[in-house]
C-alpha cells in the first residue's frame, strides 16, 4: 500500500443520525465560544453546574477517544491526524479562538475529553467527529499513514478501548484504505456503472433483436384501437 | 319560474377522481406515519446512552412511555411526510386552467364567428378537460341546429323533380362515395336567393315553366301555392318590398316561392285572395287575379292538411289542399298510378335527404256538388258545441277524389355545417341527443337533416299520438288518459328493449334510434320505468325526443348523467335550454342570437354548433391531455421526493429526522420543480389541431378516461416507488467511503443535498419524457429549474446566517463538487433511475401503442408545427377588417348588449296549454317575434 493509507473507525448500529442527536449542537458557539450564551439547541448537555459546556451539546459529549497506535516491525509508525477534517469546517465552522471550557465535567461521562488549551479548530478530531454521519452504520478518519506499506508487512495495532458501544450493541471496526484521485475505494459505484452500462447494452441488443425479427412498421394504422375493433368484430 | 333549477357549481370529472387521488395519498401518508410511529416506539431505549435519554427526558423521547413517544413521533412524520400531498397542484392547475380558457379558447379564431363578430367565450375556466371526456350532447334543436329559417328548395311537379341544389347531407353522400370533397357546383346566373327561397332551376322561372311537359300543372302547382294558404301580405304591394307573416315560416316559404315562380300574392281581403300571375296567357303578359275564397279548412295537427275553396273570375270552382303525404294520399282519385309512384319516390327521396315535405292536389267541383256541401259546412262552421270535430268531418266530406300536383320539399335550414359536425362527433364517439319541443314529424325530419337517423337505422318510435290515446283524450277523463299512456309507454319500452338487445347482439345488426315524445317521457321519467328508458336509450345511437319541456330536458340530461354516470354535455340557446345546461356536466350556450338568458346560464358559449368540433376535439381533448399529465406528474414527483424521506425514517431510528434542509423541502414544489409541469400543461399536444379533426376517434381515449385512470396512477406509483428507492439507496450507499484523494467523509447534509440535487435533476428530466412536443418553453423552464437549485445552494450554502440556527448545509455544496463522486453520481443516478421509466415507455410504444402515437407516426415526416403561434392555431387568415372586429370583439363585453330575453321561444305557450287541455291560439308577438329575428340574422347573400 502506498502512502497516505488512511486509517478509519467504522462504528455500527450508532445513530449519529437521530433526530435528538443531530440537533443537539449549537453552530454559534462553536464559531463564538462562551461569548455566546444561548445554548438552549444543546440539550440535555447544554451546561454543568450552571456554567455552560464548550462545546455543548450530546454530539460533542459523546465524542469517540478509542486510540489506534501501529506497530511496523518494531517501529512505531507515524500517524498524521492534521488535515482529517474538511478545510471549510476548520476555517469556519469552529472557531480559532473557541477553548474548550467545562467540558466533560459532569457525573456521566459519554466519551473523548478535549485538551482545553487548543482552540476548537484546531482540535480535529471533534470536527470529523461533529460533522454527523448520514446512516447508523458509518466511517470517519482517523488519521494518516505516512508511509508505504508492503505485502505481507505485519502490522500489529494497539487499541486502547475506551469508547463504549457495548450497552447498545454496535460494533467497532478499524479500516485501512488508500485512495486515488477520483477518492477512496468505491465498490459499489463502479458495480453499479458497469451494471447499469451492461443492462443498457443488453436492453439495445434486444430491442435491436426485436426491431429485426418482429418489427412495428411506423404509423401502422391496423394498431388504432378503431381498427382493431373492425378486425375483431 | 317552475322550471328553474338551483345553479349549481360544476367541478369536472376529473377533478373529483383528483379528489379521491388525493384522498388516497392522505390514506397513504397515515400510513406512513403509523409505520414510523410504531417503529420508533420500538425502538427508543436507554441503551443508547449517546442520547441522553435521562430519567427527566422530554415526553418525545422518553422510553419509559413508549405510547407516547410513538404519538408525538406521528405528529412529527405527518409534517414530515406532508410533502406527499401536492398543495400547489391546484393552484397550477387553475392557472394552467385560467390560462388555457382565456389564452387558447377565447382567442381561437376557428372558432370566431365573423358574421356576428362573436368568439368563442369560455365563461368558467373549471370545466376545459371534462370538454375532453364528453360522451353525450343532448341538442336543442330551433337556434342550435337549425336557424329556424325555412327556404323552398325543391318540388316535384305532375311526376318531374325540379330543382338542383344540394342538402348538406347529399353533399356528405356524395362526399362518401366519391371519397373526395365536391366543389360546390357554381350558381348558374338565375338564382334567385332571398329569404325563404332556396331554389335553383332555369326550367320553371321567369315563365319558362310553360315550355315543360305539363305546363297545366305548373300552373295548378303555382296556383296552388299562392291561394291555399293562410298568409296575409304586409307592406308596399310590389314584390321586392312586401313581407308576408304567416303562423308558420314553411307557409311563407311556400307564398314566397310562388312570388318567385311568377305568381305574386299581394292583397288578401276577407274574401278575396289577388293574385299577380305573369306568363299565364303568353310570355311576358302580366295580369292581376281576384280569386273569391268560399271556404277555408284549417290545418291542425289531426287533419294535416289545409284546402281552400275558391272561385275563379271565370266561374271556375276548385278546392286546393297540401297537406302531409299520407293523408293525401289516401284521398285522391283513382287511376294515375304512375303519377303517385313518381311523386311518392320523389317524396322519399325530399325526405331522405331531411326536406320537409308537403303534397299539393286539387280538385275540380261542379257548383251543385259545391251547394250541396256548403250547406253542411255552414252549420257546422256555426255551432257552438263540438265545432273543430264537427268541421273535420264536413271537411272529410268534399276533401276526397283529389288529382294530385305535386310536392314541394322545404328545407329547414340547418346552421352552416351541423350535419358534418354532427357526423364527426358521432366518429369520437359521442352520442348525440335531440331534445326539441317540436311536432314529432319536425323532429325527425331534422333528425334526418342531420344526418343522425338515416333509413338503414332501426327506428324506435313512442308516440302519444296513437288512436287509441287520442280516444282517450276525447273522452276527457284525466285519469284513464294517465293510466292508458302509462300502460303504453311501458308496453312499449319493454318491447322495444327486448328487440334493442336482440339487435346488440346480432353481429351486424343495424344501428338504433329511439324517437319519444314528451307526453310519454313524463311517464317514462317515472322511477319505475326510468332504468327501462335508460338500458333502451343507452343502446341507441341516437335519440330524439320531441315536444318536451324544459324542465323534461333537464330531466333526460341527469337521467344519463347520473344512471349511466357518463359525462354529458347541453348545448342550447334559448331561455328553454337553460335548465338542461345547467344540469349537464358541461353547459354550452349559442350566442349571438335569441338573447342571453342561455349564455348567462352556459359554461361555454360559441357562436355556431359547429365549432362544438373545435372546442370538443381539439381543446377539450388537449385540456384533458394536458391536466391529465400535470395532476399524475404531480403525484409522482411529490411521491418520489417523500418516500427518499422516508426510507431515510428508517435509518435514523425512526426518530423523525429529516433528510433534507427544511428549505429544501419547502421550495422543492414551489421553485425547482413548479414552472416546466406548467408548461406542460400549456403547451403538451399529441397531435396538431387539424389532425384531431381528422382522427376525432381520438377522442374516444378521454371517453375512455385512458390517460387518468387508476391503473396509470398506479404505474406512476409504481416508478416513483423504484425511483425513489434509486436515489437513496444509490446515494447513501456510495457515500459510505473516502470521498477525495484526501480520504475525508461525508456527513449527512453533504449525502442528503447529493440525493435532493439527484431528485431535482430527475423529476425535470422526466418531465421531458412525457411531454410528446418539446417547445423552447420546455427547454427554458426544465434548464431554469435545475439551474435555480444550483443558483439557490450556491448562494443558500455560501451564507451563514446571523441568527441562531444550524449551519447543516454550510459549505456542503463546494465540498460536494470538490469530489469527483459528486459528478460521477449525479449522472449514474439519474440514468439508473429513469432507465425504467424509458423502459416502460419503449414497450408501451413498442407493443400496446396509444392511438395518438400511431397518428403521430403516420404523420411524422409532416413539418414539425411546435413553435408557440401554430400552438394557439391562429393562422392569419383574417382580412384587416375581420382582424379589427375581432379584436374588438376581444374588448371587455358591453353589459347592455341584452336583447330580448324575456320571451318564451315560439310555440311554447301553447304548447302548455294544450296539454292542460287549454286552446291557446298562437300569439301575435310570437309570430312578430320570429319574423324580427330572422330579420335580424345576417344576411349570407352580401357576402356571396
Amino acid at each position: 500500500m502506498k502512502a497516505p493509507i488512511y486509517i478509519y473507525y467504522q462504528l455500527d448500529n450508532y445513530y449519529q443520525n437521530h433526530r435528538r442527536y443531530v440537533k443537539s449542537r449549537s453552530d454559534k458557539q462553536l464559531l463564538h465560544g462562551l461569548n455566546y450564551r444561548d445554548t438552549s439547541s444543546c440539550k440535555p448537555e447544554e451546561s454543568n453546574n450552571g456554567l455552560p459546556i464548550v462545546p455543548c451539546g450530546l454530539i460533542a459529549w459523546s465524542l469517540f477517544n478509542d486510540t489506534f497506535n501501529f506497530v511496523h516491525a518494531t517501529k512505531q509508525l507515524e500517524v498524521s491526524r492534521k488535515n482529517i477534517a474538511w478545510k471549510s469546517d476548520r476555517d469556519h465552522k469552529f472557531g480559532k479562538n473557541v477553548y474548550p471550557f467545562n467540558f466533560q465535567n459532569g457525573t456521566l461521562i459519554g466519551g473523548g475529553s478535549l485538551n482545553p488549551s487548543i482552540p476548537l479548530s484546531d482540535q480535529e478530531d471533534l470536527i470529523v467527529w461533529m460533522r454527523t454521519a448520514a446512516l447508523p452504520s458509518f466511517r470517519k478518519l482517523y488519521g494518516r499513514i505516512e508511509q508505504d506499506l508492503e505485502e505481507d508487512d505485519l502490522v500489529e495495532v494497539k487499541i486502547s478501548n475506551n469508547y463504549n458501544t457495548f450497552s447498545f450493541g454496535g460494533k467497532k471496526k478499524l479500516v485501512l484504505s488508500t485512495s486515488g484521485w477520483l477518492g477512496g475505494k468505491n465498490d459499489f459505484l463502479g458495480m453499479a456503472c458497469i451494471a447499469v452500462g451492461s443492462s443498457s447494452l443488453f436492453i439495445s441488443l434486444i430491442f435491436v433483436m426485436l426491431h429485426v425479427k418482429n418489427p412495428r412498421p411506423y404509423g401502422d394504422t391496423s394498431y388504432l384501437t378503431w381498427n382493431r375493433k373492425g378486425i375483431s368484430s | 319560474m317552475m322550471n328553474a333549477m338551483n345553479v349549481p357549481s360544476k367541478r369536472s370529472t376529473l377533478e373529483r377522481k383528483l379528489d379521491k387521488l388525493i384522498l388516497t395519498l392522505f390514506g397513504a401518508l397515515f400510513l406512513m406515519c403509523l409505520i414510523g410511529a410504531i417503529g420508533s416506539g420500538i425502538f427508543i431505549s436507554r441503551k443508547y446512552y449517546y442520547l441522553g435519554l435521562t430519567e427527566s427526558v422530554e415526553n418525545q423521547f422518553n422510553p419509559s412511555n413508549r405510547f407516547v413517544v410513538a404519538t408525538l413521533t406521528m405528529f412529527t412524520l405527518i409534517t414530515l411526510y406532508s410533502t406527499i400531498i401536492p398543495i400547489s397542484l391546484y393552484v397550477s392547475i387553475e392557472m394552467i386552467k385560467f390560462i388555457q380558457s382565456t389564452q387558447f379558447i377565447n382567442k381561437d379564431l376557428h372558432m370566431y364567428h365573423i358574421e356576428t363578430n362573436t368568439p368563442a367565450l369560455a365563461r368558467t375556466s373549471n370545466l376545459n378537460e371534462e370538454l375532453g371526456q364528453v360522451e353525450y350532447i343532448f341538442s336543442d334543436k330551433t337556434g342550435t341546429l337549425t336557424r329556424n329559417l325555412m327556404e323552398f328548395f325543391k318540388c316535384s311537379i305532375g311526376g318531374e323533380v325540379y330543382g338542383t341544389g344540394m342538402t348538406e347531407i347529399e353533399w356528405g353522400v356524395a362526399a362518401q362515395r366519391n371519397g373526395i370533397k365536391i366543389e360546390e357546383a357554381q350558381k348558374s346566373a338565375t338564382v334567385v336567393h332571398e329569404k325563404g327561397f332556396n331554389f335553383d332551376d332555369a326550367r320553371l322561372m321567369r315563365g319558362a315553366w310553360r315550355n315543360e311537359p305539363n305546363p297545366d300543372t305548373c300552373k295548378e302547382f303555382f296556383r296552388c301555392l299562392a291561394i291555399c294558404h293562410t298568409v296575409l301580405p304586409e307592406g308596399d304591394e310590389s314584390p321586392e318590398k312586401i313581407t308576408y307573416q304567416a303562423a308558420s315560416p314553411d307557409e311563407a316559404a311556400l307564398v314566397t316561392a310562388a312570388k318567385n315562380f311568377g305568381f305574386f300574392f299581394y292583397r288578401r281581403t276577407p274574401t278575396t285572395v289577388y293574385v299577380r300571375e305573369s306568363h299565364v296567357e303568353k310570355m311576358g303578359n302580366i295580369q292581376d287575379m281576384p280569386y273569391e275564397i268560399l271556404n277555408v279548412l284549417e290545418f291542425n295537427s289531426t287533419r294535416k292538411r289545409q284546402s281552400v275553396v275558391c272561385r275563379y273570375p271565370n266561374g271556375r270552382l276548385v278546392l286546393y289542399c297540401k297537406g302531409a303525404d299520407t293523408v293525401i294520399y289516401e284521398r285522391l282519385a283513382h287511376g294515375n298510378d304512375a303519377l303517385k309512384k313518381v311523386t311518392r319516390e320523389h317524396l322519399e327521396q325530399f325526405g331522405s335527404a331531411g326536406l320537409r315535405t308537403l303534397c299539393l292536389a286539387y280538385r275540380d267541383l261542379t257548383p251543385d256538388m259545391y251547394e250541396n256541401w256548403n250547406e253542411k259546412f255552414i252549420p257546422a262552421k256555426s255551432s257552438l258545441r263540438d265545432r273543430e270535430k264537427k268541421l273535420d268531418e264536413v271537411g272529410e266530406l268534399i276533401e276526397k277524389d283529389l288529382i294530385l300536383i305535386g310536392c314541394t320539399a322545404i328545407e329547414d335550414k340547418l346552421q352552416e355545417g351541423v350535419p358534418s359536425c354532427i357526423e364527426i362527433l358521432s366518429r369520437a364517439g359521442i352520442k348525440i341527443w335531440v331534445l326539441t319541443g317540436d311536432k314529432m314529424e319536425t323532429a325527425i325530419n331534422i333528425a334526418y337533416a342531420c344526418n343522425l337517423i338515416n333509413n338503414e337505422m332501426k327506428q324506435f318510435i313512442i308516440s302519444s299520438e296513437t288512436d287509441e290515446i287520442r280516444e282517450a283524450e276525447n273522452r276527457g277523463d284525466q285519469v284513464e288518459i294517465a293510466r292508458l299512456i302509462r300502460d303504453t309507454v311501458k308496453k312499449e319500452l319493454k318491447k322495444c328493449l327486448e328487440e334493442s338487445q336482440n339487435f346488440l347482439h346480432r353481429v351486424a345488426g343495424p344501428k338504433l334510434s329511439l324517437v319519444i315524445d314528451g307526453k310519454c317521457l313524463m311517464y317514462a321519467l317515472d322511477p319505475n320505468l326510468r332504468v327501462m328508458l335508460l338500458n333502451l336509450s343507452l343502446n341507441c345511437s341516437s335519440v330524439v325526443c320531441c315536444r318536451v319541456s324544459p324542465l323534461q330536458k333537464a330531466q333526460v340530461t341527469s337521467l344519463v348523467k347520473k344512471g349511466a354516470r357518463k359525462i354529458t354535455l347541453s348545448i342550447g340557446d334559448g331561455a328553454n335550454d337553460v335548465s338542461m345546461i345547467q344540469a349537464a356536466h358541461v353547459g354550452i350556450g349559442i350566442s349571438g342570437l335569441e338573447g342571453m338568458q342561455a349564455v348567462m346560464a352556459s359554461d361555454f358559449a360559441i357562436a355556431q354548433f359547429r365549432f362544438l368540433a373545435d372546442l370538443l376535439l381539439v381543446h377539450g381533448r388537449w385540456s384533458y391531455l394536458r391536466i391529465s399529465k400535470v395532476v399524475t406528474y404531480f403525484f409522482y414527483k411529490n411521491l418520489t421526493f417523500t418516500l427518499t424521506q422516508f426510507w431515510f425514517t428508517f435509518q435514523t431510528g425512526f426518530s423523525g429526522q429529516r433528510f433534507y434542509d427544511d428549505w429544501f423541502q419547502s421550495l422543492y414544489n414551489v421553485i425547482f420543480t413548479a414552472l416546466p409541469v406548467i408548461m406542460v400543461g400549456l403547451f403538451d399536444k399529441d397531435v396538431s389541431a387539424s389532425l384531431s379533426k381528422r382522427y376525432p376517434q381520438l377522442y374516444k381515449e378521454g371517453i375512455r378516461n385512458s390517460f387518468f385512470k387508476w391503473r396509470v396512477v398506479g404505474i406512476w406509483a409504481f416508478f416513483s416507488l423504484y425511483q425513489s428507492l434509486i436515489f437513496y439507496h444509490f446515494v447513501t450507499t456510495s457515500s459510505s467511503n473516502g470521498q477525495n484523494f484526501s480520504g475525508k467523509m461525508f456527513g449527512l447534509w453533504d449525502v442528503s443535498t447529493m440525493a435532493f440535487t439527484c431528485v431535482v435533476v430527475t423529476v425535470n428530466l422526466r418531465l421531458l419524457m412525457i411531454c410528446n412536443s418539446i417547445t423552447r418553453w420546455h427547454h427554458i423552464s426544465v434548464a431554469g429549474s435545475i439551474l435555480a437549485w444550483f443558483v439557490f445552494i450556491f448562494i443558500y450554502s455560501g451564507v451563514m446566517t446571523p441568527y441562531d440556527r444550524q449551519e447543516n448545509v454550510y459549505y456542503v455544496i463546494y465540498v460536494l463538487m470538490s469530489t469527483f463522486y459528486f459528478y460521477l453520481t449525479l449522472l449514474l443516478v439519474p440514468v439508473v433511475a429513469l432507465l425504467g421509466d424509458f423502459l416502460y415507455q419503449g414497450i408501451q410504444r413498442w407493443f400496446f401503442p396509444y392511438d395518438y402515437q400511431i397518428v403521430q407516426e403516420i404523420h411524422r415526416h409532416e413539418p414539425d408545427d411546435t413553435r408557440r403561434a401554430q400552438l394557439l392555431e391562429i393562422s392569419n387568415q383574417l382580412t384587416p377588417d375581420e382582424a379589427r372586429s375581432f379584436a374588438i370583439s376581444q374588448l371587455p363585453r358591453e353589459t347592455s348588449k341584452h336583447t330580448g330575453f324575456a320571451f318564451e321561444s315560439p310555440g311554447y305557450e301553447s304548447f302548455f296549454a294544450s296539454q292542460q287541455g287549454v286552446y291557446a291560439p298562437q300569439k301575435a308577438w310570437d309570430v312578430a317575434r320570429r319574423a324580427s329575428m330572422m330579420r335580424s340574422k345576417p344576411k349570407k347573400s352580401q357576402k356571396n
